[in-house]
């Protein structure tokens, strides 16, 4: 197939590069170096009968931290990623179409009372992960956050101090140059952020108005992408196209930060390779996995496996590799791999302004209030952020023909204001619920593997708090002096759950290691590991776990209990 | 139009002819440059010149140092307002002023005459009031958006301390004028105190000024590059060094002074490498050299530090005359 697309050089359907995504790019002892056009790494490689350390099920914000990390303390390290890998100065167009190769479009099922729409908003399928086109907003979650059932009466509690997080989220903001506010207005007081805040776009500005008339805090959203050099990356140059991969290396996504770490330090990774089963032994242990690469199924062996795959992928792969001595999936005697998925809520209000605002130049959402994360006088649980918007000129288009069912004149009209749109839209918590779920369906997907169904369904909670952040999000829209506001209230975004960590193993599926509590050498480091999912984007959080599960695997090896 | 070793060489009563020399290029450079006529005959000196003085020879060197905080000015308020689309109609007052603060300081630079030049004097001090009323404007338009006075307003507005470099390039100026003035065989002052003190304690005030604003931005930028460490710590320290001269007084400290402005200098002009380098690491680097010299840092800032550095010098003359 790759053979065919490369000798017939048919016309570029996409501006990527055709064979990254069909011909993998790390191999024969070298991978790209995304920084320099053409550039390479050299790549230690690893044989596949010979069992490596760790082998890691994807590259995103857990898994690419974590092979970096693992590789840095000296273990032996192979990542896989389905996904291809990408030379951002090369192969990312300016055009929000094309980039759509950057999203998880393999087939799904979805169900529930709210089916998840899957794709551009909450997946990513590239050596990086869904980082790649994330829209890098770095947040820490609220102390109580990591206490909900104790502290805040609902959900579950974490197996994790939130001080001990918090160590580590500044771990991960120093190895991100996460730019943000010289102090920040909520919460404990934190480290200044290493790099400075970026400049307000006038939709932020409009934020910031509307906070200051409602009387609320606001402040400069923390990102990942530079406001200064850092080594081979420039500056963010405000254009707007993040959430399709930032074609300039300034978004510290994984691709440009952990991933070369980890060659540098002696990982492999092996992109295009589909991990579809994990292979245990008769004493239930993991002994490799078997990935799809160049065409033809392979096997891997490793001592240690870990998974982060994200919350459909992971839940996914533990139960597709099923076997005698784990007949409901691995990893799955609590019986709870592929339950408690979590979504966030991301509805949002729209409105005009009299004056040119031109919400898309630099990044989305470069102005954020904490507000409702921290105030707890709410008739609901959790919490919410609200932040500004920009979104590109298609995404906004399948806003009013997906929310609002317009065509024809009336879309036009409407998308001949888009330079004086403006917008607040919230991240929010939504509840855990045993009966959203990722489970297998019938049909196989083209590696003949079971696909996920991905159920979902929101709580009486989950409508309290959209209905609130609408209505709370429409005044201060207003406020700023928006003209006809109107309401986008079914949208989600980011996941989580699926593989949850806890201290009890009946109640969870990893322990606070981030362990199999059935399995001693699987691990699962990604979003799916969340019991609540925080009013919060979740990568920051997912990065800082997986620094200290890097931490806590080397203090298990030290111990000798891996 | 700044000859380094004259610059950084100490001048004694009675010049050696090194300096003369080299005073003769610097005004046979200057006269090519500039365009504006001879001076008028009423404003020539009366009587057979007379052997230049020291305090000339300083007034001339001050003449430089406006000259290049000038030069200075133009070059990044011209980038700097034109990337702000020169919105206000008074974004192009100190194009206009720093030019003439420029033609003014080169006049001057060449004219070793020890009185006053009226227009000379009337541009300084109009350059000097510019200076005041531009920070004025950068005051406001810091406040004046959402936020008001917060650190993201002082990084992305315009920069508080910029208009400060043209109204010291025009106090310079306007000392220069005030030294030619001095009678012959007395003290020179400047505006009722000893000059050589008055000067030293007015650079070392600019350059922490100076200083204040390299900080800011290069805060904004935080301190990528080790070197983005340099201004804020040579011209301070060499500007404490000058008032310790000043104020103390003796040989030794008037050689550190130096030594210190001499490396204020340098630092000033490698800043403008260093600031190259800057926009050759924007994406697109110097290629997109459109977008990249107003977005990058700004290439003629540093040199205002050569400029201070320059004053510095003419104020360690001064004070070496007043202690020998
Ligand atoms: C458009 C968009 C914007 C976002 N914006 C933000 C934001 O501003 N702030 C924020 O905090 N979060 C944001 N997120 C969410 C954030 O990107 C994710 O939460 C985070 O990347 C999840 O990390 P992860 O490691 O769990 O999974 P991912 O980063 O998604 O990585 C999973 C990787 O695993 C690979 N994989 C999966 N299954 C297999 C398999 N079987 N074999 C081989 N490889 C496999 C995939 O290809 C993928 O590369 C955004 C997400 C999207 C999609
Ligand atoms: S706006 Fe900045 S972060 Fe976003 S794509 Fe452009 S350069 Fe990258």
């Amino acid at each position: 197939m790759s053979d065919k697309i490369l000798t017939n050089r048919e016309p570029l359907r996409s501006g990527l590069d055709l064979e990254a995504m069909h011909r993998p790019r790390a191999r024969n002892g070298r991978a790209p170096d995304p920084h320099v056009p053409g550039g390479w790494f050299p790549m230690r490689e690893h044989r596949e009968d010979e069992a490596v350390d760790f082998a890691i099920v994807g590259t995103g914000a857990g898994g690419g931290v974590l092979a970096a990390r693992l590789a840095e303390m000296g273990f032996s390290v192979v990542a896989f990623d389905a996904g291809p890998y990408f030379r951002p100065l090369e192969d990312f167009a300016s055009d929000e179409t094309a980039q759509s190769q950057l999203f998880w479009t393999d087939r799904r099922v979805t169900d529930g009372e709210n089916p998840l729409k899957l794709g551009s908003n909450n997946s990513g399928k590239a050596v990086g992960g869904s980082t790649v086109h994330y829209a890098m907003v770095a947040l820490r979650q609220r102390p109580e956050s990591f206490r909900s059932r104790t502290k805040q009466g609902f959900g579950a509690d974490w197996p994790v101090d939130w001080r001990e997080m918090w160590h580590y989220y500044a771990e991960a903001e120093e190895a991100l140059k996460i730019s943000g506010p010289i102090s920040y207005p909520w919460g404990p007081s934190r480290p200044r952020y290493p790099y400075r805040q970026h400049d307000l776009n006038a939709a932020a500005l409009t934020l910031a108005k509307g906070a200051e008339k409602l009387g609320i805090k606001w402040t400069e959203t923390p990102l990942a992408t530079l406001s200064a050099p850092r080594g081979k990356s420039p500056p963010c140059v405000y254009r707007g196209f993040c959430r399709v991969g930032c074609s300039t290396n300034a978004k510290q996504s994984m691709l440009v930060t952990f991933i070369p770490r980890a060659i540098k330090a002696g990982a492999e990774v092996r992109d295009l390779a589909m991990v579809g089963r994990i292979e245990t032994d008769k004493q239930g242990l993991a002994t490799g996995l078997h990935y799809h690469r160049d065409g033809a199924w392979r096997f891997q062996r490793a001592r240690n496996v870990v998974v982060a795959g994200y919350a459909i992928e992971t839940p996914r792969l533990l139960l597709n590799s099923a076997s005698d001595r784990h007949r409901h999936g691995l990893a799955n005697s609590s019986g709870l791999v592929g339950k408690y998925l979590m979504t966030q809520s991301n509805v949002a209000v729209w409105g005009e302004m009299d004056e040119e605002v031109r919400w898309n130049k630099g990044p989305p959402s470069l102005a954020i209030t904490e507000h409702w994360n921290y105030d707890d006088s709410k008739d609901f649980f959790g919490g919410y952020i609200h932040m500004s918007q920009g979104p590109l000129p298609v995404e906004w288009a399948s806003v009013h023909t997906g929310a609002r069912g317009l065509w024809g004149k009336a879309l036009q009209d409407e998308m001949a204001k888009y330079n004086h749109m403006v917008g607040l839209k919230m991240v929010g918590e939504m509840m855990p619920q045993e009966r959203n779920t990722v489970t297998l369906a019938d049909e196989e997907d083209q590696y003949g593997l079971k696909v996920a169904r991905v159920t979902y369904s929101w709580c009486d909670n989950d409508k309290a708090m959209i209905e609130h952040s609408l209505d709370f999000m429409g005044r201060q829209l207003e406020a700023s002096g928006a003209r006809n506001v109107w309401r986008q209230p079914d949208d989600t975004n980011h996941l989580a759950g699926t593989a949850r960590m806890g201290d009890n193993r009946r109640t969870s599926v990893v322990d606070t290691n981030c362990r199999s509590w059935d399995v001693p050498n699987l691990f699962v480091c990604d979003g799916s590991v969340f019991p609540t999912t925080g009013g919060v984007n979740p990568s920051l959080t997912i990065q800082a776990l997986a620094l200290r599960t890097a931490d806590r695997i080397q203090a298990l090896a030290r111990r000798g209990e891996l | 139009m700044i000859s380094l070793p004259d610059l950084l060489m100490p001048s004694r009563s009675g010049r050696d002819a090194r300096a003369r020399r080299a005073l003769a290029t610097l005004s046979r450079q200057a006269s090519a440059l500039r365009s504006a006529p001879r001076v008028p005959a009423v404003l020539a000196p009366k009587g057979p010149p007379a052997a230049k003085s020291v305090v000339v020879g300083s007034a001339q060197k001050l003449n430089q140092a406006s000259g290049v905080l000038a030069f200075s000015v133009l070059t990044d308020s011209a980038l700097e307002h034109y990337r702000g689309s020169f919105r206000n109609r008074a974004m192009f007052t100190p194009l206009v002023v720093s030019t003439l603060a420029l033609a003014a300081s080169v006049h001057g630079t060449a004219d070793d005459r020890p009185d006053v030049h009226v227009a000379r004097d009337v541009v300084f001090g109009l350059t000097a009031l510019t200076g005041l009323i531009g920070t004025g404007f950068h005051v406001y338009n810091v406040g004046s958006r959402q936020g008001g006075y917060r650190w993201l307003n002082f990084f992305y507005r315009a920069p508080i301390g910029a208009p400060m470099a043209i109204a010291i390039s025009g106090v310079l100026g306007n000392m220069s004028e005030r030294l030619r003035r001095t009678p012959r065989g007395t003290p020179p002052t400047l505006y009722g105190l000893d000059a050589g003190k008055a000067l030293s304690l007015f650079t070392a005030l600019s350059l922490a000024g100076t200083t204040g604003e390299a900080w800011l931005l290069h805060f904004r930028g935080n301190f990528q590059n080790p070197f983005m460490y340099t201004p804020v710590t040579i011209p301070p320290a060499s500007g404490a060094l000058l008032a310790d001269a000043a104020l103390r007084g003796g040989a030794s400290r008037r050689s550190a002074a130096r030594a210190g402005m001499i490396a204020t200098a340098l630092a000033g002009l490698a800043g403008t490498g260093f600031h190259m380098r800057g926009v050759a690491r924007m994406m697109g680097g110097w290629r997109n050299w459109t977008q990249n010299l107003l977005d990058g840092p700004p290439i003629p800032t540093p040199p205002a530090f050569t400029g201070l550095a320059l004053a510095g010098l003419a104020a360690l003359d001064l004070l070496e005359r007043r202690d020998d």
